[in-house]
């Protein structure tokens, strides 16, 4: 248990210096902002709630946050990334539905490379995520709900290609986001929320996880188009979440279109 | 390209290395595929099956075989529920149901095969109608100066102002009859709050542990279920707790963490059980299943589930019955009154 706050504390600094970092140090260079909202499909399972997936919809929203920073002759780029999602789902069976609502923040640097006089980026570097949800099952009893907390370093990668059609600049985008370790609360085997939080019996919910326990990964693409002012982004995010920790496994599968638009900052001194 | 090889080969690693998928096991929506795994998950995840092997033999592997062969690939949908039901009431568990549309599959001998000792009729010579009401509770003052507490399910929420009120109307009263019979069981914080008005220090009244694995042994340690004393009004003259057959699953437990108050006498008949907080699942055709997934311990680490002996043992008689009264109330008064 000690070990795993440690782990938690250790992952919370770096993020919180590198955060420092940035602020003092980046103060001219242009950001990126976008919002998008995105509708998809997903497919939940939780074995703690039952032994059956569920399928359904969901709604997303994803802003996006991205600068590039003074460090090494200015090829490192910060990503922030806020992400929320609610869905609803039913068993095959039509018998039962689940609801699930999901955040994500998520803060990655990324080193840049280019290419071809600039018209291709290569970017990789260190994410660091923090999840935060539930599942919730209106049909079960003592067990009608699955808290969703963890915490993640993650490797991140992506290219960017810009592209001319028709006189129009197209930038195409193609993001994975692979968690490599972290930390996660999950009951054990058969443990009740009561037993946790009315008697206090939390030993056992604080659990390691790595690419052995936690196989997730995210990927996404975009395409910003240019209308004069105007930024347009289209994208399609696959994110598959998978645990399976405390003898509990669960996934949350989900594939979603979205749109939004993109503003383009500069902050000068 | 050297570049763009060697990150191409780095988004590929990435991929790669959560490649593998996490999904359902394999269950078919089939008479065979919903019994296999109904039997599994009996198996993996109900928690009594050592103490019922010792008590009366229970043996899931021989259950296996014995329905096994009932199920047909052809059988039809309400057959598959009775077979399944069956199944489930070898466990002799109040808490294992099974829930299709139509019917729910349940094991009630715990109280069907014995005396009632109660009935709502007479109770309401005692209770009348003009009774006062605490959250969930019923309390009237009889005429030997008596307290008349009757909670009819743990369900039903009090708060601590309702518990503070009442025990300040019922200040000037000898004694209290609190009278849990039938009361089903409910929310266990409920039975928390109400006992923690009898006791004066923080008491271990029982244990509870969970199961950590699919193995019919696989238990974390045992953890303490403390009742602590309330900060609000605490009852401190004699109690009689009166109990059932019905009386069961939380109210068990309540009874549990009583009878542990110096004075506190439990009254009446041997409650229903129902140590085991149940949770829910489902088959692969949709139906629910309920089953006692964590076991519930005395102080000593003795079993719960099939009930608690009361200190003094009263049954409701015919003749008293045909007399309007309550015979089980009626020691407790005397009892009080002694």
């Amino acid at each position: 248990m000690k070990r795993h706050l440690f782990l938690v504390w250790v992952l919370v600094c770096m993020t919180l210096h590198l955060s420092a970092q940035s602020r003092s140090e980046g103060r001219n260079y242009p950001i990126t902002r976008s919002t998008m909202y995105g509708l998809g499909t997903m497919n939940l399972y939780d074995t703690y709630l039952s032994p059956v997936e569920y399928e359904g919809v969901q709604a997303r929203v994803l802003r996006e946050s991205s600068r590039t920073m003074q460090w090494c002759d200015e090829k490192v780029s910060r990503q922030v990334l806020f992400q929320g999602h609610v869905g609803m789902a039913m068993n095959r069976a039509e018998t039962s539905n689940e609801l699930s609502g999901m955040v994500n923040w998520n803060y990655a640097l990324h080193y840049n490379i280019s290419l071809f006089d600039g018209r291709l980026r290569l970017l990789a570097g260190p994410m660091m995520q923090v999840h935060g949800g539930f599942i919730y099952n209106t049909r079960n009893g003592n067990n009608p709900a699955q808290a969703k907390l963890y915490t993640n370093v993650a490797a991140s990668g992506m290219a960017l290609y810009n592209i001319n059609w028709k006189r129009c600049p197209i930038t195409l985008r193609y993001q994975v986001d692979v968690p490599v370790m972290g930390v996660m609360f999950s009951p054990e085997y058969g443990q009740s929320y009561y037993e946790i939080f009315s008697l206090g019996h939390t030993e056992g919910t604080v659990h390691f996880t790595s690419l052995h326990n936690q196989p997730t990964m995210r990927h996404w693409l975009t395409a910003d188009v240019n209308f004069r002012k105007l930024t347009l982004r289209v994208g399609y995010m696959a994110d598959m979440q998978q645990t399976s920790v405390g003898g509990l496994k669960s996934h949350d599968y989900s594939s979603s279109f979205m749109v939004g638009f993109v503003k383009n900052l500069r902050i000068i001194d | 390209m050297r570049t763009i090889l060697y990150f191409s080969s780095f988004i590929l690693s990435l991929s790669l290395l959560a490649t593998s998928c996490i999904r359902e096991e394999d269950m078919d929506n089939t008479p065979q595929g919903n019994f296999e795994a109904l039997w599994r998950m009996m198996d993996e995840r109900y928690c009594f099956f050592d103490y019922k092997y010792e008590e009366y033999g229970l043996d899931w592997d021989e259950v296996y075989e014995r329905y096994a062969p009932l199920i047909t690939p052809d059988m039809p949908t309400k057959g598959l529920f009775e077979v399944l039901g069956n199944m489930l009431a070898e466990l002799r568990d109040g808490h294992v149901n099974l829930y299709s549309g139509y019917d729910v599959a349940r094991y009630w001998k715990w109280y069907e095969d014995y005396p009632a000792n109660f009935n709502d009729s007479i109770q309401r010579n005692y209770l009348g109608f003009d009774y006062k009401i605490a959250g969930g509770l019923r309390y009237t003052v009889l005429d030997d100066n008596i307290a008349y507490v009757y909670y009819p399910s743990f369900s039903t929420a009090v708060g601590d102002g309702n518990l503070s009120d009442m025990f300040n109307e019922l200040a000037f009263c000898n004694g209290l009859i609190l009278d849990v019979r039938n009361n089903g069981g409910g929310l266990l914080t409920n039975a928390n709050k109400l006992a923690a008005r009898f006791t004066n220090e923080e008491l271990t009244t029982a244990y509870m542990c969970h199961k950590t694995g699919t193995g019919h042994n696989d238990f974390s340690s045992p953890e303490a279920i403390k009742v602590k004393p309330s900060d609000g009004i605490r009852w401190q003259k004699p109690v009689v707790l009166l109990t059932n057959r019905s009386s069961y699953s939380a109210t068990n437990d309540f009874v549990n963490a009583m009878r542990q108050f110096p004075l506190v006498t439990v009254m009446g008949d041997c409650t229903g059980g129902g140590s085991g907080m149940p949770f829910s699942s489902e088959l692969p055709n949709g139906w629910a299943v309920r089953f006692s997934a964590c076991p519930v311990y005395g102080p000593g680490m003795e079993q719960l589930e099939f009930g608690i002996e009361p200190d003094i043992r009263v049954d409701m008689t015919s003749e008293d019955m045909a007399r309007g009264l309550d015979t089980i109330i009626e020691e407790a008064r005397k009892y009080l009154n002694r």
